[in-house]
Order: structure tokens, then C-alpha cells, then sequence
């Protein structure tokens, strides 16, 4: 009897905390479909009393937001696509192959996420000006080729396959492209899905950078273009409304399809490490 | 060389190490080395990439960040920010991880997969999201709390509002991280208290508790590095103000680089930071080794 007492307790104090945690979320998308006059009205409800689209419809008349979201999007799968294939590349060299001078390297790989990103952010924007990238997504995707954060993660996952499938494959004659394509590549699927989400997210959320390097509103990607959004429009809430929950939902939506390999990766990332 | 010790070794093997090693090398030499190299020379200079100007000042720029006013005050708000953030981090993270992991609760997925929402979307976003609910006209913390108060534009709470709206978005991480560090405990040493007779606050106390230390250390030293270069939420939610009231180190830095075009100075007090950070870092490797 006490112990069901305190389960219900304990459970409705813990569906409380995600009320608070999600009650942001929800609170911007019912505002996102109100009036400014509902908006801005004394009396607030959380549900619109008169649901509108006219947020969203006129926010795109007045800035091209949907094209914000396409740049977004292709500049962030090209940086995931290459990130994800390079951390395998170089954590299967690092972990199944032995030679000379691998440890150092690795430390020095690791090193390299220590680096907050005040120290070097305004000499690559220099060497990116005197390269003649800007304003160009070479600018944004060639620097972030390489993670030291990916390379460490594959590193740690790919040492866990068993050599003997490497080395059979060997006996059969299989040369290492072969070996790393066909055999490497997919049996680290754990480890690439969670790379690939860190990465998706990271470059999807990064600001400064493309603040930095695109001058063209036309290319700039939509962090950036809602802060600018918000710095034209800064009294018409709905539409500032509307542009955010655009920049929120789609990450919340593959958060949600994709929850449990999330949280494995990143549970990982400090139990193996 | 390499042949003697490793007989399979084979040519393929040796031009896929060969060219990885070369891009990683090539890669972090240009992105990373050249330009911390570039940055540690720039901090002995006055350096404005708008009036082309890089003189030589030596110590100069080093000097005005420990004379600068501001920057200690953006230590000390950073100090602030990082305790009590950090406090509320780990202790709801345990909290809640330890009574989600319990028998009492039954939907752990669920309530994990809730709070881990706010870790997964953009900063950029979820700090418009909580300048618009702190906003005294349309935000609904007043509204929901009664109270008539200017969050960000006072400067007693402005930075309580960001510290708030950061919590909210970190302490998933933490629950996240200590279920992990909670489903890896080893089965004996809470079996073994059982054993003896240990009451449930005796076993959290005296079994859980020490062996989630490294954990909670991994927690507290990459929370540390983390808010040392948190600037997003403070340039969209209150640009350092009222006042300085809620400048942190990093925001500095933005704001001296590229709002102020200081690259000689905002290169110094990168350096500055760099080294705070190498030390805690420093320390979570020096903490990890010696834990295991």
C-alpha cells in the first residue's frame, strides 16, 4: 500500500517536470496559430480562441523563410554525410590498424575537441576571406570535414567488431577499400546513427559561423535568418512565433522518431569514454 | 619497418593508413593548429581587420584583460552562471534518473525521451522561445505566476532568467548521463548490500552514490567547459545586458571580435579562456585515470 502510495507520488511529480519541460514548446506553437491581438490581449488562454494560419502564410510573403530551411537542410546533410564518413574512415584506421605513431595521433584527435571555438573562430575567418570562400558553402562545409569528437566515437565503437571477421575477410583476398566499405561501414550502424544525429544537430544549431562567412541573405542558413527575422519583425509575435516553432519542429520531430538511438549515443559517449 | 612485426599487412592497408593519416594530419593542421598559431600571434598585436591595422604591442592586450573591468565581471557572472547551473544540473539529473531508474516507476522511455527534449533543439530557437515567455507583454511566466516583473531588462533577475532557461535545457543531459552511469552499476555491490541489510537510503547513500562519482564528475567538468563558451542564449536573449549585468566570458569575446572588430584583444582573451579550459580538461583526464 505505501509502496503504490509512492509510486503515484513519485510518478505525478515526474510527469509534472515534464509538463514544465515541454510547456515552452507548446506554449509557442498554440501562439503560433493566434492573432497578435490574442497574442497581446490581457487575458491569455493557451489555446487560440481563434485558430489562424495567417502567421504562417504572410511570414513567408515577407522573408523567405522556407528558403532559410532548405539551406539549412542541404548544408547539414552534406556536413553529416561527410563527417559521418570520415570519422569511420579514420576511427577503423585508428582502432584495427597498428603502426608507428597511432597514439599520438589519437591523443592529438582528441586534444583537438578541447579547443573552445573563441580561440580559432577569427583566424579561419580570416584564412576563409584570404581563400576567397566567402560568402560560399565551401565555407561552411570544408572546415567541418573532419570532427575530432567523430573520429573518437568510431574509434571507440569500431575496436569492439572482432578481428577475425576482418582477418577472414583478408584470407578470401579482400583488399581494405573493400574491407571498409563492405564490412566496417555496416556493421558500425550504432555508432554512425549517433554521430550522424550529434552532427545534424550541431551544424543545424551552429550560429556564429554562418553569420560570419554568408553575406547573401538569399544563402543564409536559419539560425541566422531568424535572428534576423526577429531583429525586422521584432513587434509582429505571431509571425516571430511562427518562424521559430518552423526552426523547432522538424528537430523535434526526428528527435521523436529517432529517440532511442539518440540517447543510446550520447549515454554511450561518456560510458565508454 | 612495419612488415616485421605485422606479416599481414598488406599494400592496401598501408595506402589507406597512409592517406588517412595525411587528411587527419593536412585537416587539424590547417582548421585547428594554424590557426591557434595565427591567434596566439594576433594577441600581441593590435589587430582590426577594418582599418587593416597589426602593430606589435606585446603584453598590451593581456594587460587591459586582467585590468579590464568588464572582463572580470564576466568572469565572476560566468562563475555564477557555471555554480548554479551546474548545482541544479546534477542534482535534478541525479534526482530524476534515480527515481526514474527505481521499480516505482514504470514508463521509463517515456519520461527520459521528455526530458531529453529540450537538449535536442537549437539554441538559437529555444532562447527566442524564452525571451518571448519572459517578455512582459505577451510572455506567459508573468501571466502564469502573477507577478509583474521585466525579467531580462532588470538587471537583479536577467541573469536568474537565463540561468533558468539554460537549466531547463541541460538537466536532460544529466538524466540522460546518470541512467546510463545507474544501468551500469555492477549487479553485486547492490546485491551484496541487500545482503547486509541495508535500507534504501543506506545503499544510495553509501553503494550508488560513491560509485556514480566518476559520472558525476564527467558531468561537472564538461558542464564547466561548456558554459565557459556559452554565449548563444546571452547574445539572443539580452546582448550582455541591462547593463553588464549578464555579459559572460564568451560573450565578450563575440562582441569584441565581431561586434567591436578587437581581433588583437578578443585574441587575448581567448587565450585566456583557452588555458582555463586546457586545465579542466586537464583535470578530467587526471580525475578519469586515477578513478579507474
Amino acid at each position: 500500500m505505501r509502496r503504490k502510495i509512492s509510486s503515484i507520488a513519485l510518478n505525478i511529480l515526474l510527469l509534472m517536470l515534464g509538463v514544465i519541460t515541454v510547456y515552452p514548446f507548446v506554449w509557442m506553437l498554440c501562439s503560433s496559430f493566434k492573432k497578435n491581438s490574442e497574442i497581446m490581449a490581457l487575458e491569455q488562454h493557451l489555446l487560440p480562441q481563434e485558430f489562424i494560419l495567417d502567421n504562417y502564410v504572410n511570414m513567408n510573403a515577407h522573408f523567405n523563410f522556407l528558403r532559410f530551411f532548405i539551406n539549412s537542410l542541404v548544408v547539414t546533410l552534406v556536413v553529416t554525410v561527410l563527417v559521418v564518413y570520415t570519422s569511420t574512415l579514420c576511427g577503423f584506421v585508428l582502432s584495427k590498424y597498428k603502426f608507428k605513431g597511432r597514439n599520438l595521433i589519437f591523443g592529438f584527435v582528441l586534444s583537438t575537441m578541447m579547443v573552445p571555438w573563441c580561440v580559432t573562430i577569427i583566424p579561419k575567418y580570416s584564412m576563409i576571406q584570404s581563400f576567397g570562400w566567402m560568402d560560399s558553402y565551401k565555407a561552411l562545409i570544408i572546415p567541418a570535414m573532419f570532427s575530432g569528437f567523430g573520429i573518437f566515437m568510431m574509434k571507440q565503437h569500431i575496436s569492439s567488431l572482432p578481428d577475425e571477421i576482418l582477418e577472414a575477410a583478408r584470407i578470401d583476398g579482400a583488399n581494405e577499400f573493400y574491407i571498409f566499405q563492405r564490412i566496417v561501414f555496416p556493421m558500425s550502424k550504432n555508432g554512425i546513427s549517433s554521430i550522424a544525429i550529434f552532427q545534424f544537430l550541431w551544424t543545424w544549431e551552429d550560429f556564429l559561423w554562418p553569420y560570419l562567412v554568408i553575406n547573401t541573405q538569399e544563402k543564409q542558413l536559419l539560425a541566422v535568418g531568424l535572428k534576423m527575422f526577429n531583429g525586422q519583425y521584432s513587434t509582429d509575435y505571431g509571425a516571430l512565433f511562427a518562424a521559430t516553432a518552423i526552426s523547432i519542429i522538424p528537430v523535434l520531430l526526428i528527435y521523436l522518431f529517432f529517440q532511442k538511438q539518440f540517447i543510446a549515443g550520447i549515454a554511450a559517449s561518456a560510458v565508454k569514454g | 619497418m612495419f612488415k616485421k612485426t605485422h606479416p599481414l599487412q598488406s599494400k592496401s592497408e598501408i595506402i589507406l593508413r597512409n592517406i588517412v593519416v595525411a587528411a587527419m594530419v593536412i585537416f587539424f593542421s590547417v582548421f585547428l593548429i594554424i590557426p591557434i598559431g595565427i591567434a596566439f600571434a594576433g594577441s600581441f598585436h593590435e589587430w582590426n581587420p577594418l582599418s587593416g591595422t597589426y602593430n606589435f604591442l606585446g603584453l598590451e592586450n593581456y594587460k587591459d584583460v586582467f585590468t579590464s573591468g568588464l572582463f572580470g565581471k564576466s568572469m565572476l557572472n560566468t562563475l555564477i552562471f557555471s555554480v548554479v547551473v551546474i548545482i541544479f544540473r546534477v542534482g535534478l539529473g541525479l534526482g530524476i534518473a534515480y527515481a526514474i531508474y527505481s521499480t516505482l516507476i514504470k514508463y521509463k522511455s517515456f519520461f527520459r525521451a521528455v526530458y531529453y527534449m529540450p537538449v535536442v533543439t537549437p539554441m538559437v530557437a529555444v532562447a527566442f522561445v524564452w525571451k518571448f515567455m519572459y517578455n512582459p507583454q505577451i510572455g506567459t511566466i508573468n501571466q502564469i505566476f502573477g507577478l509583474d516583473v521585466n525579467w531580462l531588462m532588470n538587471p537583479k533577475t536577467a541573469l536568474i532568467a537565463v540561468m533558468l532557461m539554460t537549466i531547463w535545457k541541460d538537466f536532460g543531459y544529466a538524466v540522460v548521463m546518470y541512467m546510463a552511469g545507474l544501468y551500469s552499476l555492477p549487479a553485486d555491490a547492490l546485491e551484496a548490500a541487500k545482503v547486509d541489510g541495508a535500507n534504501a537510503w543506506q545503499t544510495f547513500r553509501y553503494i550508488t552514490l560513491p560509485l556514480l562519482k566518476p559520472m558525476t564528475l564527467f558531468v561537472v567538468i564538461n558542464s564547466i567547459i561548456a558554459y565557459i563558451q556559452a554565449y548563444v542564449q546571452i547574445l539572443i536573449m539580452t546582448e550582455g545586458g541591462p547593463g553588464t549585468a549578464t555579459y559572460l566570458a564568451s560573450y565578450i569575446i563575440y562582441d569584441e571580435a565581431f561586434v567591436k572588430y578587437n581581433f588583437g584583444y578578443a585574441s587575448a582573451l581567448s587565450f585566456v579562456l583557452f588555458v582555463i579550459t586546457a586545465v579542466f580538461s586537464w583535470l578530467s583526464f587526471r580525475v578519469s585515470g586515477t578513478e579507474e
